[in-house]
């Protein structure tokens, strides 16, 4: 059960795509023009990761390497078809709404890479938390992003109007560049914050620890990488 | 070893320009403000106090966004070298009078933090700041940055979007001089041509910026604009109609030219300016928007990289030749 909540909360901050995973950039950059979108995109990810992680991972000792990637498409392709015809039937202006998205996560990286790396050479109940956390993951910044560029874009929030009268909207952040700027920045934001922490740490170490070369910046990356 | 020093930067990294000749970036920008004066004069007479206003707060803005994000990046603080000041300064000249003043800051702060401090401060930058300011808000707020809805009282007309919904024959009667003039409508600055045509003159002969760059990019927009020309004069305005209106005086001398977005070897420098004008031609004939000089100067900045490419040797080296080794030590001829 330990493993199980280890590979579970790995994709909630640790792993969380597409911020540390830059995986399945396509939706993230196309979709999130507002967070209710990012939200269904986010939820049909996970629902196709996690079952397209147990299928694979139930099948894994009978596919032959060769043909792997194959099977693994097919499998995600299949549970990909299920999910537009769900949305279709339930969320018709949802699925209006992602478009030619909703199909494309067949290709989305995260599925074969999550496939290819995890769920390929775990146990079953491995591969689902594995897809669970990182499905989650994906969803929580698919909405984070969506609710910053829709509220700046837009000055609504899931549809309901939060700024003040009179804001106007910032048409960029709906836009295509938009989704770069808020992609790059929070990007840089997460990565300033862990170089910060990696800093505190090296420091710490090196105060305890004396090295001979006195312990430059590469080395405290590295160790802080191992640590992790 | 002490390991009080584990922080300290081991390698002083620093962005160009790298030439040198005694002149600082400090100068450069003197000579750039005062090749820019004349045209904020003539904005000033043509359109008086919200011109001032623009301007100001432009400058202001600019200025005080670096200090702040010098502060936080905790670098040395550089608003003296002026740098700031005239990326404020050149987005206040593509912004029409009437802005109002939360697009000019918001203009100004999205300059000079996204354009320039996000990329780790002036020469670093890939894309010309005071262009990525001016088209954050000319995309999201158009309505605010189009001077034919928002100037309504004056009596200039926009001559490019005559061109551009009227055909060549609306604008054949505009005298060239009223174009130099600034008997136009556009940008406050931008438009007034002559006085820029005659700041980047000077900018030139002074080698703060290289002429190969503005002057290749005016006959880029000059050998389109003559092709199409002379193709259907009824549809397209000629040469010289195109080189004076809108803002591509100011691309060309002072948007163009921006050291770290522009390549530094003659050829490479003369195909990207050509490409500028050529790019220039194309948006205005056919894109959506009116004035395309401001994006072609963006996307020639993105290929500036690749113009680079053109005949690349290492700096102090002479070019690689058949039948000689690559990289040679020699002095340059």
């Amino acid at each position: 059960m330990n493993r199980f909540m280890q590979e579970f909360t790995k994709g909630l901050w640790k792993e969380i795509p597409p911020f540390r995973l830059m995986l399945g950039l396509c939706p993230v950059l196309a979709v999130t023009k507002s967070a209710e979108s990012g939200v269904g995109m986010g939820l049909a990810v996970l629902f196709v990761l996690t079952l397209s992680n147990m299928l694979i991972s139930l099948v894994r000792n009978f596919i032959p390497s060769k043909v792997r990637i194959a099977c693994f498409i097919t499998i995600s392709a299949t549970l990909v078809v299920a999910v537009e015809l769900l949305m279709q039937a339930y969320t018709y202006p949802l699925y209006l709404q992602l478009g030619i998205f909703v199909p494309l996560i067949v290709v989305n990286c995260i599925i074969l890479g999550r496939a290819e790396a995890f769920a390929a050479k775990n146990p079953v109940h491995l591969a689902i938390a594995d897809g669970l956390g990182i499905g989650l993951g994906f969803t929580m910044s698919l909405t984070f992003l969506g609710s910053i560029r829709e509220i700046l874009g837009a000055g609504t929030w899931f549809g309901h109007p939060v700024m003040w009268d009179g804001f106007q909207p910032f048409t960029i952040m709906v836009e295509a560049p938009g989704a770069f700027l808020c992609l790059g920045l929070t990007l840089a934001a997460m990565n300033y914050g862990t170089h910060r922490s990696i800093m505190k740490q090296s420091r710490e170490n090196a105060g305890n620890t004396p090295s001979a070369c006195g312990g430059c910046r590469a080395c405290a990356m590295g160790r802080g990488s191992d640590n992790d | 070893m002490s390991n009080s020093s584990n922080n300290d930067i081991l390698l002083a990294i620093s962005t160009p320009p790298f030439w040198h000749c005694g002149r600082t970036i400090r100068k450069n920008s003197l000579h750039t403000l005062a090749a820019l004066a004349p045209a904020a004069v003539l904005a000033l007479a043509h359109w008086g106090v919200s011109a001032m206003r623009v301007m100001a707060l432009a400058v202001l803005t600019a200025m005080i966004t670096e200090a702040v994000c010098q502060t936080l990046m905790k670098q040395k603080l550089s608003q003296d070298n002026g740098t700031a000041a005239i990326t404020g300064l050149m987005l206040a000249f593509l912004l029409p009078a009437s802005a109002p003043w939360w697009i000019v800051v918001i203009g100004a702060a999205a300059a000079i933090g996204i354009g320039r401090m996000a990329f780790g401060g002036y020469g670093a930058n890939q894309v010309s700041a005071a262009l990525v300011g001016w088209a954050l808000v000319f995309v999201s707020f158009p309505v605010y940055m189009d001077p034919s809805s928002s100037l309504l009282g004056s009596s200039f007309a926009d001559p490019l979007f005559k061109a551009k919904f009227f055909g060549g024959t609306a604008v054949a009667d505009i005298p060239l001089s009223d174009l130099l003039l600034g008997n136009q409508l556009g940008g406050l600055g931008a438009t007034q041509t002559g006085a820029l045509f005659l700041g980047g003159m000077y900018l030139a002969l002074m080698g703060v910026i290289r002429w190969e760059i503005p002057c290749s990019f005016l006959i880029g927009v000059l050998l389109s604009a003559s092709a199409l020309h002379l193709a259907d004069a009824s549809l397209y305005a000629g040469p010289f109609f195109h080189i004076f209106s809108g803002s591509t005086v100011l691309a060309a001398f002072f948007l163009a030219t921006e050291d770290s977005c522009s390549p530094h070897r003659r050829l490479p420098m003369l195909l990207y300016g050509l490409t500028g004008g050529i790019l220039v031609m194309l948006i205005r004939t056919y894109g959506i928007y009116t004035d395309g000089a401001p994006f072609a100067v963006m996307l020639i900045n993105l290929l500036a990289p690749m113009f680079a490419l053109i005949r690349s040797h290492p700096f102090g080296t002479a070019p690689r030749r058949k039948g000689k080794s690559a990289g040679e030590w020699r002095s340059r001829t």
